[in-house]
């Protein structure tokens, strides 16, 4: 069955196509939260809150796009607004942790790749990461970017460019696993 | 142009330790996300209609937001237009249409936070009952709706406000989360208590009888 009747049997209401629609997508949605969100009680959040708009809203897709585009559309936006929301509520949490971490910088005593890389990444600005993570991570061409985040295309590649020459500086020490 | 900081093989190394490294995600929990979203979706069409009433404290919130705008835009367009219909450049105008778009903001600041007071006054007081608990939760569900409008209003962009209204959003997130443990219920109170909360919002609400102050206003 091809995607457009499948979206034409879940707007008449059809359970069993909603279903199938939800394991055609639910994969790459859950693995776009999960990166985005960096955990999974979260990622499952922005999952489930995905479906129950793309479903309650399906009726208003016109099939002018791709579905998947349609339904990444809505994944970043929930994404990106629940983790501005989490970072708000634990804002409290961090500013007393930033505040007794002043001057206690572990550069030199976190030589772990993974660690150094994860933090790097986390602190890039959200536009660069977002960017950074569907392209190089998840593997999304810059149309699907743009089109997901309403952006051109053109400022998708940019903002790629400037997040890996911020992660080349981040990660300078790391020098001699990629030149050589 | 092209950028300095372009390094095919960096980009390629990156790219893949940042694929294998970087938050890598578990294997999709397909059913349990399924259940969970068949669930959410039958809670919500259910509350839609067992929580009418208590909506319609989101939505005269709403309703007062968008007629302080619509008569403090009329108020200003009424004020600018003189006898001949040309509209005077001068600056006055600017400072009438302010302070009437203010004023209208400010009323329904002021009726949002005295409700706000009188729940969470009232939460304090007897939220130790599971069944109030559930009342509280809900209610709270509703209160959160409308801080979250005001503070994506321009209500929301004097910091003072802004600040009051982002504790009232911690605090009703938490007691919108409440399952009938007293132990939360304690939690929140402490936190309540902490934070000033209830003694900031107090002192944000203008004095005088409210009815009085609305049509005033209005």
């Amino acid at each position: 069955m091809d995607e457009s009747t499948l979206i034409a049997r879940v707007r008449a209401g059809d359970s069993a196509a909603e279903r199938t629609l939800y394991d055609a997508h639910v994969d790459r949605v859950y693995r776009l939260a999960f990166r985005l969100a960096g955990d999974d009680a979260l990622a499952q959040d922005f999952t489930q809150e995905t479906f129950i708009r793309a479903f309650d809203r399906l009726g208003s897709f016109r099939g002018e796009a791709a579905f998947s585009t349609w339904l990444h559309t809505i994944t970043t936006t929930v994404v990106l607004n629940g983790l501005r929301k989490v970072k708000r509520l634990r804002q409290r949490e961090t500013d007393i942790d930033d505040a007794q971490a002043i001057g206690v910088r572990k550069r030199e005593s976190e030589p772990d790749l993974k660690m150094r890389l994860t933090k790097a990444i986390d602190e890039l600005p959200e536009g660069y990461r977002t960017v950074f993570v569907m392209h190089d991570v998840e593997g999304y061409t810059h149309e699907e970017i743009g089109a997901a985040l309403g952006v051109e295309t053109g400022t998708s590649k940019a903002q790629l460019s400037r997040a890996r020459a911020k992660l080349r500086v981040a990660l300078a020490d790391f020098a001699g696993e990629w030149t050589t | 142009m092209t950028d300095q900081h372009e390094d095919p093989k960096f980009d390629a190394w990156l790219k893949d330790v940042a694929r294998t490294t970087y938050h890598a995600p578990r294997t999709t929990p397909r059913e349990e996300m399924w259940a969970r979203i068949a669930a959410e979706r039958q809670r919500r069409a259910g509350r839609v209609i067992e929580l009418r009433p208590w909506m319609r404290w989101a939505v005269a919130a709403a309703a007062v937001l968008v007629l302080g705008i619509g008569i403090g835009r009329w108020t200003v367009r009424q004020q600018q237009q003189p006898a001949g219909g040309v509209t005077p450049v001068a600056t006055s105008s600017d400072s009438s249409r302010d302070s009437s778009r203010d004023l209208a903001y400010e009323v329904a600041a002021t009726q949002y936070l005295s409700r706000t007071e009188a729940f969470l006054t009232s939460f304090r007081a007897d939220a130790h009952t599971s069944a109030s608990s559930a009342r509280f939760a809900t209610q709270a569900r509703d209160l959160l709706t409308t801080t979250q409008l005001m503070l994506d209003s321009p209500a929301g962009s004097d910091p003072h406000l802004r600040a009051l209204l982002e504790d009232l959003e911690l605090v009703l997130v938490q007691i919108s989360e409440l399952n009938g443990g007293a132990h939360d219920t304690d939690l929140i109170t402490q936190g309540m208590n902490q934070s000033n909360v209830l003694p900031k919002l107090r002192s944000a609400i203008p004095a005088g009888p409210g009815p009085v102050r609305t049509q005033g206003v209005l």
